[in-house]
This record gives structure tokens, sequence and C-alpha cells, in this order.
């Protein structure tokens, strides 16, 4: 690996510019799933009661969603604070109520989902259930709103997987040349190997391991060249003063994800390798 | 003939042939080598006897015929059993193909230690060796520091390290003066008499001077009728 030391430490530092692209898609990735996962955590959904609904039938129906497991948090709002916050939301609409003389607003139940419950298939199943209630007139909540929210997050899904594999080619590409100037290099090296007698796995099990080694070099420098970026972009943040607090929401890969990416950079030097010895050994044979 | 179909064959093809484009490099070669020969196989540049020797360790493949070595039909081997073939087969070459960059003791323990042979074995048979053929007082020199004669030394001591049955040398002597030629046909006399077979291929008068023994001629890729020189 330290024959041709250039062409070694060009190919680590390109792979590892190659492979913090990956990241910096990654790490956006991570963050606007993350920053859409807060969004549908914010859905709520709207239970009304029919009017004039007896204590006890309220009390059963809040029994009845508390023991449901797709039910992460509830909260109840009476007739009286629905009026309340009507008027306080739209206080110059308030003399409309006011000529009806009795208040029409319904009492209501506003629910919010657990996470395994945040599909819009999922929210649609469970509103439709919640509808055939005894008491229940109606179920509200923003359909357009959770598609919607739905398809972007399936659209940044499939940008960052072609991102991912357009530039992980790239880095195959790049630990593949290396290698093949390497075998190049060696190549009467390998010919007298063979002559006396070397199987093919000796042969070849060090210029795999090369290339997943730098691979893994390659990556983990991609890491810390990602590192640097992400902390110098925070500072920016908060030397700049707008997006308060914004700086601190902006996760860095977990510490998974960095192995992950790691164990990635070794699997694609170790193909890019492959790559190599089988054109070589095509050339040879 | 009728000595050798007492001993067992080391080396036998039977009717091959193998053309590059247009041209015909061997044309019906059959013969036999029977085991603990020393055979000459001569004829000019160009004659095929590169060709033949490059077959018989499995870097090649015959267009027509069966080429047998230790019993093995080379012809119709695996490419995954080639190398156990070539560490039966010792090979020397012209140009030596010594690593620049090992000792004198690496290049020969090279054989050993892709057969994955422990350190201690390591050290005792190329120690042995290298002494076999005068060279060990060169053992931890670069191949560039060594005369010629002496690369040459070092190359069969690689060929011979693992014992093997069959020792070919393609044109052993060609960058040799002809005391020096006289020096290594008298380590391949050495090499035969312990019991290895030995091919050896050369286009040098001076090497059939040497050597009282069967040759093989080749011409134009057609083997000429056998002959017996006396040295």
């Amino acid at each position: 690996m330290w024959t041709n030391r250039a062409t070694t430490m060009v190919a680590i530092v390109t792979t590892a510019f190659t492979l913090a692209c990956v990241g910096v898609f990654l790490l956006l990735y991570v963050n606007l799933l993350a920053a859409a996962g807060w969004l549908q955590d914010d859905v709520k959904i709207m239970v009304y009661l029919e009017d004039r609904l007896a204590s006890d039938s309220v009390a059963d129906i809040e029994q009845q969603l508390r023991s449901d497991q797709a039910v992460a948090s509830l909260l109840f709002i009476s007739k009286e604070q629905a009026l309340g916050e009507f008027k306080a939301q739209f206080p110059s609409e308030s003399h409309l109520l006011e000529g009806l003389g009795q208040n029409p607003l319904p009492a209501s139940f506003v629910v919010a989902l657990s996470p395994p419950f945040h599909s819009p298939d999922a929210i649609y199943r469970w509103a439709e259930r919640v509808r055939q209630v005894t008491g229940v007139s109606k179920v509200d909540y923003n359909q357009d709103w959770i598609d919607a929210l739905a398809k972007v997050i399936h659209s940044i899904e499939l940008v960052a997987i072609g991102i991912g594999v357009i530039l992980s080619a790239a880095a195959v590409t790049i630990i593949a040349n290396t290698i093949r100037l390497t075998l190049f290099a060696r190549r009467d090296e390998i010919a007298i190997l063979r002559l006396i007698g070397a199987t093919t796995s000796f042969i070849h099990i060090p210029y795999l391991l090369e290339g997943a080694v730098l691979g893994a070099l390659g990556s983990a420098l991609s890491l810390v060249m990602l590192k640097f970026m992400y902390e110098l972009f925070r500072q920016q943040m908060r030397a700049t003063g707008r997006f308060a607090g914004l700086d601190n929401l902006i996760a860095f890969l977990s510490p998974s994800v960095c192995l992950a990416l790691i164990v990635l950079g070794m699997g694609l030097g170790f193909a890019g390798s492959l790559v190599s010895i089988r054109r070589f050994g095509e050339a040879k044979a | 003939m009728a000595l050798l179909e007492q001993v067992p064959k080391m080396i036998q093809l039977i009717h091959v042939s193998k053309h590059y484009d247009q041209r015909s490099a061997l044309s019906d070669v059959s013969f036999e080598i029977g085991k603990g020969e020393f055979v000459l196989l001569m004829g000019p540049s160009g004659a095929g006897k590169s060709t033949l020797l490059r077959m018989l360790i499995g870097a090649e493949q015959p267009d027509e015929g069966q080429i047998f070595v230790h019993q093995k039909n080379v012809t119709m081997l695996r490419r995954s059993e080639i190398p156990y073939l070539r560490r039966k087969v010792g090979t020397v070459f012209q140009d030596f193909r010594l690593l620049p960059k090992k000792s004198v003791f690496d290049n020969v323990a090279l054989p050993l230690l892709v057969q994955g042979i422990s350190s201690a074995d390591i050290r005792r048979k190329v120690t042995e060796v290298l002494r076999a053929v005068g060279v060990d007082h060169k053992r931890d020199q670069l191949p560039a520091g060594l005369s010629t004669g002496e690369q040459q030394r070092v190359c069969i001591a690689r060929a011979i390290v693992n014992g093997p049955v069959v020792l070919l040398a393609d044109e052993p002597t060609g960058n040799l003066d002809p005391a020096l030629t006289s020096e290594i046909i008298e380590l391949f006399k050495l090499i035969n008499a312990r019991g290895t077979t030995v091919v050896v291929a050369t286009h040098d008068p001076l090497v059939m001077e040497q050597v009282n023994r069967r040759v093989l001629t080749l011409s134009q890729g057609t083997l000429l009728p056998e002959r017996r020189v006396k040295g």
C-alpha cells in the first residue's frame, strides 16, 4: 500500500471528498427527516362530540381513547373552552355567535397519535374507526397536509438514495483505479508469484485488503471533514444571529451512522479492488 | 526408448498443436520423458521451445492434443488447480525473474511462503538450498548486487527449494559466458542426479556439448527425429 505513496494519498483524499459529499446529503437527509418527523408529531386530530352528550358518555369516550395504543396524548376541550378560544382568536367575529343565543361549538378531544401511526394510511384507518364510536359526531384532520408531507419525505429518500448510489459508484471507480495502478506496478511480481505456484487468493487478498483499508481511511477522513464543516456551519449560524436556536436543532450523524459510513467505505474499497482484480485477471488470462 | 518404457512417465505430449493467428507454434508434437531423465530441448529461436515449456506449467493451452505432467492431464486442469501443478514443477528463466526489492533469501523463500510453510522450515530449507547452489554467503544481498551467474544460481535455488519432481529451464545460459554456462550445467546435472527430471530448452551448442543426454529438437514447431549427443 505504501509502495505508491502519492497515488495512495490521492486515492484516500479523493475518496474522502466523494464520501464527504455522500455524508453532506446524509446529514441533510437525517435532519430533513427529523424536521418532517417533528411536523408529523405536530399533526393533531380533532374528535368532535355530539352536542349535549352526558358527562358519563364523555368520560366513556375519553376512557376508550386513552386505552387506544395509537393515542399518544389527549386533550379535552369543553364547549365553554371552545367558545373562549374562538373569542380569544377571533375577537372581531365574536358578535356572530351572540345572536345564536346558545353556544354552537361542540366539545372535542385533541388527539396526537404515537409515531407508528403517523403514516397517512394509519391516520385514515384510525379516524374511520373512531368515527364509528357512539357519541362522536365528526373526526377532522388535515388529510392534504399529511399526504403532502409523506410525499416530501418519500422524495427526500429517493433523492438521497440516487445521490448516494452515484457518489458510491464514483468512490468505487477511484479506488479501482488506484488498485489498478498498484497491480500494474507489481505486474512482474504477480507474474512470478503465479509461476511459483501462488494461488489466486494468495495473490488477491492483499489487494482486496488494501482496497478495504483505502475505503475505510477515506471514509474516516470524510467524517472528520464533515464534522469540521458541520461545526463551522453552526458557528456561522450563531454568529449571524439569524435562525436563533436552530443551530441546536441541527444534529450531526449518530455514532452508529458514522460507523456504518466507515463500513460502507470499506465495502466500496473492497468492491473497487475486486473490479480491478477481475479486469487485471482477464487481461492476463 | 526400450529403457524409457520401464520407467514411469513424468511428461507426456500426445499430438500437441498450437497456433497463434495464422502461425503454427507447435505442430502435432508427441513425446514422453521418463522420471529422472535429463532432456535437452533444442532448436533455434521461435522453434516453439518456450511455448512448449509454458504449456507444461499450464501457462498456455494447446489447440489440440493432450499434455500429462506427473500423471496429471494439464489440459484438463481447472484454473484453481494450476498453482498446485506449479509447486511440483520448478522453473528457471533466462532473465532470472527475481524480485529486485527482496533479498536473495526472501526470493528463494517465496515458493515456500506461498505454500504456507512455517518460518522455521523455510529458514532450514532455504539455507540448505543456498548452500547447495553456492550462494549462501550472498543471502542478505539484493539481486542487483549479484553477478549474472549468481543471479541464475538464485533462480535455480528458488526453482528447487520445494523439491519439485520436474525442473524446467528456458534458455538458462542465454545470459552467461562459457565458464558460467559449464557451472550451471553441472548444477543441473547434480539436481538430476538427486532424482529430479530436468528439461533444459536451449539453442546454445555449448550446452549440448556438455550434456550427454537425450535431445529433442524442434524446428518451426515440428519435432525432428530424436538423437543422443556425446559430450
